[in-house]
């Protein structure tokens, strides 16, 4: 773990003075250690050869008084002179200090010879250590005798102890009060570096009213009197004023700190209310948080503005039908909107960033690259119908690609926006068979119109020769096949005519008439016919429907088309199912015929209401029944439907869904406006 | 690396004290004690020089010729140094001192007190058999210019028992019409030993006005006080110089011995020349009583008694 400041600076203090105080105590020590010693050495030199000196006349004159009275003067000098005594040449003792007897192991123990000045050595008497000194007596050059001096060591230690305990005191007195005067100057500056600490933490949890800088005894409005109570640093106890922009001080340079901060340097308030680095550190902390404050406000309301506007933005964006996306230059997705994500079919946050090979088939994505470089490349936006494969499958898109610009002029990406027009493309293709269906109509209205007369004379002419030539003759035979095949003409005339809308009606078609009812007598005429193959017809009727304004040969025509089909398709052994209901939300009524024969297959069922196409062999259909049928029932303003397989809710007894149904819608209340037209003879009613 | 760093300071100190330990300790044992006792030498000849000067000055002039003697004679001679004139009296008296080296004045006396008797006298280094002594005085002294200027002053003397420190001097002032007590202080140098040179100190140090040497003395103090700064007033008259005598009882052939030694010194061989010229003299010759007469003469002149 890391030391904290105060630590640090306790440890800056004591450590160095520790280690100083260490180094100095064995500095000290062994300085004043060897200095003793030296010092003992030197006062033993000293006093020896002063005495030997000293001694040198008693020595001759074999002045045993005054040799005794210089080696007991000597051992006076110090209590640490522990003996003294005089050696002959022969190192017989002339005179000691010892009080009962001499040591005899002292005479031989620390030799000199003449050519020394002196000689010491160190004795263990086995309770004292003795720094025994030997001197020669001298005089030219001979060697009258020697002069011993024994000092304490045990004294020069204690003089050393003394000498370390005082060393050792004083070093621990220098740290202490290091320490003291460490702490005293350090708990101020850790105690508001703390403060600081704990504020900028506050800060950080979010929390920008801490206050650092201490309270002043006298502010500026105290220090100035000025009275000036809409000044923005007047009752300001925590901040100081020159950090606060906008003040009124007419010393007072405006702006904020930056700009005013010198001509505030020269203000009295700046010199008494300024303080030391720690203090101007806490007040700019203060200062900078309270900007820190008033900016993170504006950030936050520009912040929520932004994100309403991008909301805003994007709620546009989502609600448009059409899908947009922006690439930049290297064609990476940096926003997208719900419909293009549809059409991916990916989440958004899976498109943005990613590329078109990251999300589309490798050709699309191709084809996009190219023409966005194209686009980079000119400036120029691109519009065009695509069809591009969706998660839904393939649709029809009308898309258009819009360089976007920097304000520099520089091309930065590029908006590809497409609206999806499927829908149109399928109603522009149905209106071209429309407009087909409608030519041929009235081609074959014009051919009817045509051939019926021709038609109705030949049929007229072959009747008149029948009555003139006798039954059982070929040629009675011969006009009668013309009649039958006359005849034959004239339906196919007449479905062309019904086909073209100009084919004459029986009943008018403002009759009322009851689908059920309607339904009972086409499905009482094929019903014999359909058993013989064991083909069943199922009759589910809704019961009280309501009755509905048509053409009931026209209506009529169409069950017995949509039956025809059924058992057809069927061949044999099938069920043909039939249901009438009412829709009350649309108020429609709803018949359904369903079969279980073979279905048709889903690439032809575009198809089959289209004019002579015909699954039958030659001969067998002229492709005319489903057309036929759509038509009329678009002049009563229904509509058909058809699911191949049909869905389960048109499932026949619970067996697998197979066959085919066609659904018919024809409005109840509708007001139509019915315009008549007699044709060939016949009612034929038109919307 | 901080902790290495403490670490190494730390052990380096240490290693440091203790490299500081002592020196090896001899270990003694002060319990085992004898009582002094210093056995006579045999067969010892004593030989003393008068102490006009510090041992130390008698030791460096006579050990050589002491250690020839010995040598020379065979015998057992060696030095010994009385504290003062009269205790070197006393001890040729006791027998202590068998062969006494001593001024004329103090000759006359042991002989006459204690039978001792003079077998040769020295040659003083200034080629004379004989020597005077001398009254100096401080040389900035503007008072005392000749010997009638002494009377009234502070006089120190070597001893009573000098001769060219006192005897001879005091003979000189009487010749020129001064006794003794016209002085106003008459003192002699104390003792032990360098009488001769106290007097130069204490005439130098401004104590005493006058002081009497014996010639020659001014030239052991060149090293210690600028002779310059004394001036000597007077030289006495010539005396027999310094004697060799032997105490009364003490064997003729041995003292003959001795005597044949001393003469044999020859200043021309080198050998001898160095233990003469340490001894501060040249020769040595022989001698008999009736030479130091002149000295018996003189002190009768001044009134001394030789039993004082």
């Amino acid at each position: 773990m890391k030391l904290k400041f105060h630590s640090r600076i306790y440890l800056g203090i004591f450590f160095p003075l520790l280690l100083l105080g260490v180094v100095n105590f064995f500095m000290v020590t062994m300085i004043m250690k060897d200095a003793l010693l030296e010092e003992n050495r030197n006062r033993g030199i000293s006093i020896g050869i002063n005495l030997a000196a000293r001694v040198t006349e008693p020595v001759l004159a074999m002045d045993f008084f005054r040799m005794k009275a210089l080696v007991d003067k000597t051992i006076g000098l110090s209590d640490d002179i522990y003996y003294t005594f005089v050696l002959d040449t022969k190192g017989e003792p002339l005179v000691h200090t010892f009080q009962d007897g001499f040591p005899v192991d002292l005479k031989a123990v620390n030799i000199v010879s003449d050519n020394q000045d002196y000689n010491i050595r160190v004795l263990d008497t086995g309770s004292e250590l003795i720094y025994d000194y030997a001197f020669p007596v001298i005089i030219d050059n001979d060697l009258l005798g020697t002069v011993r001096l024994g000092l304490l060591r045990t004294k020069v230690q204690e003089a050393i102890n003394r000498v370390m305990l005082s060393a050792f005191l004083s070093t621990g007195m220098v740290i202490f009060f290091a320490g003291f005067v460490g702490t005293v100057l350090a708990r101020p500056i850790t105690g508001r570096i703390k403060i600081l600490h704990e504020s900028s933490e506050q800060v950080m949890r979010g929390k920008l009213d801490s206050k650092t800088s201490p309270v002043l005894k006298k502010n500026c409005w105290e220090i100035m009197n000025c009275g000036k109570l809409g000044c923005p640093a007047y009752g300001n106890v925590n901040h100081r004023c020159w950090y606060i922009a906008g003040t009124l001080c007419p010393n007072c340079t405006e702006g904020e700190y930056a700009q005013k901060i010198w001509s505030c340097k020269n203000c009295q308030v700046y010199h008494k209310c300024s303080g030391d680095e720690i203090q101007s550190l806490a007040e700019s902390f203060d200062s900078m948080i309270l900007s820190l404050k008033t900016h993170l406000s504006e950030l936050q309301n520009a912040e929520k503005t932004l994100k309403e506007q991008r909301q805003l933005l994007r709620t546009i964006l989502d609600s448009t039908p059409d899908f947009v996306s922006l690439q930049d230059l290297q064609s990476v997705y940096q926003a997208v909107n719900i419909s293009f994500c549809a059409i991916v079919g990916k989440r958004e946050e899976d498109i943005i960033g990613k590329a078109d090979f990251d999300l589309f088939f490798e050709d699309m994505a191709e084809k996009n690259l190219r023409e966005n470089l194209e686009i980079i490349k000119t400036g120029k936006p691109l519009k065009n119908q695509e069809e591009i494969p969706t998660s839904e499958g393939k649709k029809w898109f009308h898309v258009v690609k819009i360089p976007v610009h920097d304000p520099d002029g520089n091309v930065i990406g590029i908006l590809w926006s497409g609206r999806d027009i499927t829908e149109f493309k399928e109603i522009q293709t149905r209106l071209v068979l429309f407009q087909k269906m409608e030519s041929i109509g009235q081609l074959a209205a014009g051919v009817a119109h045509e051939i019926n007369t021709p038609l109705g004379i030949i049929m007229g002419y072959a009747q008149l020769l029948l009555e003139e030539v006798p039954q059982g003759g070929e040629a009675y035979d011969g006009l009668k096949t013309i009649e039958r095949q006359s005849k034959i003409c004239r339906r196919i005339v007449a479905d062309l005519l019904r086909f073209s809308r100009h084919t004459e009606s029986t009943e008018s078609i403002t009759t009322s008439l009851d689908v059920n009812q309607s339904i009972e007598e086409v499905v009482s005429v094929v019903e014999h016919t359909y058993k013989l193959d064991r083909v069943e017809i199922e009759k589910d009727y809704y019961p009280n429907l309501p009755t509905f304004r048509g053409d009931k040969e026209k209506i009529r025509q169409v069950f017995v088309n949509l039956l025809n089909n059924a058992f057809y398709a069927i061949g044999t052994d099938g069920t043909i199912r039939i249901k009438t209901s009412f829709d009350n939300e649309n108020d429609e009524i709803v018949i359904s015929v369903a079969d279980t024969g073979i279905g048709i297959p889903l690439e032809k069922i575009d198809r089959i209401f289209a004019p002579f196409y015909t699954t039958k062999p030659v001969g067998e259909g002229t492709g005319l029944g489903l057309s036929i049928t759509f038509g009329i029932l678009q002049e009563h303003g229904g509509r058909i439907e058809v699911e191949s397989p049909p869905s389960s809710v048109w499932d026949i007894e619970g067996k697998d869904a197979k066959g085919t149904v066609f659904i018919i819608h024809l409005p109840f209340s509708k007001d139509r406006e019915i315009k008549e037209e007699i044709i060939d003879g016949q009612n034929i009613s038109i919307r | 690396m901080l902790k290495k760093l403490l670490g190494s300071i730390l052990i380096c100190l240490f290693l440091s004290i203790g490299c500081n330990q002592e020196e090896p300790v001899t270990r003694v044992d002060l319990s085992k004690k004898e009582q002094l006792g210093r056995k006579e030498e045999a067969n010892l000849i004593t030989y003393a020089y008068l102490p006009q000067y510090s041992h130390t000055v008698s030791y460096h002039r006579h050990h050589m010729l002491v250690e020839y003697l010995r040598k020379e004679t065979g015998l057992n001679i060696r030095q010994v140094f009385p504290e003062t004139f009269n205790k070197h009296m006393e001890m040729v008296g006791l027998g202590k001192v068998d062969i006494s080296y001593s001024n004329p004045f103090v000759y006359v006396k042991i002989a006459n007190r204690y039978n001792a008797r003079a077998f040769v006298r020295v040659v003083e280094s200034y080629g004379r058999e004989n020597f005077r002594g001398q009254i100096i005085c401080r040389a900035d002294n503007r008072l005392i210019n000749q010997i009638s200027d002494c009377r009234g002053k502070r006089w120190i003397a070597v001893s009573p028992y000098s001769g060219g420190g006192y005897l001879y001097p005091l003979g000189h002032f009487i010749t020129h019409g001064l006794k003794r007590t016209d002085f106003s202080v008459v003192d002699f140098a104390p003792g032990p030993g360098a009488l001769q040179e106290k007097v130069v100190l204490a005439v130098y140090a401004g104590k005493y006005d006058i002081g009497t040497i014996r010639e020659g003395t001014l030239n052991l103090v060149a090293d210690r006080i600028d002779i310059k700064k004394i001036r000597v007033i007077a030289n006495t008259s010539w005396y027999p110089g310094w004697v060799y005598a032997a105490r009364a009882d003490m064997e003729p052939e041995i003292v003959e011995k001795i005597k044949k030694a001393f003469l044999k010194l020859d200043y021309n061989q080198n050998d001898h020349k160095l233990i003469l010229e340490t001894a501060d003299i040249i020769g040595i010759i022989s001698s008999e009583d009736q030479d130091f007469d002149p000295v018996r003469e003189l002190i009768a002149h001044v009134g001394i008694s030789l039993q004082e």
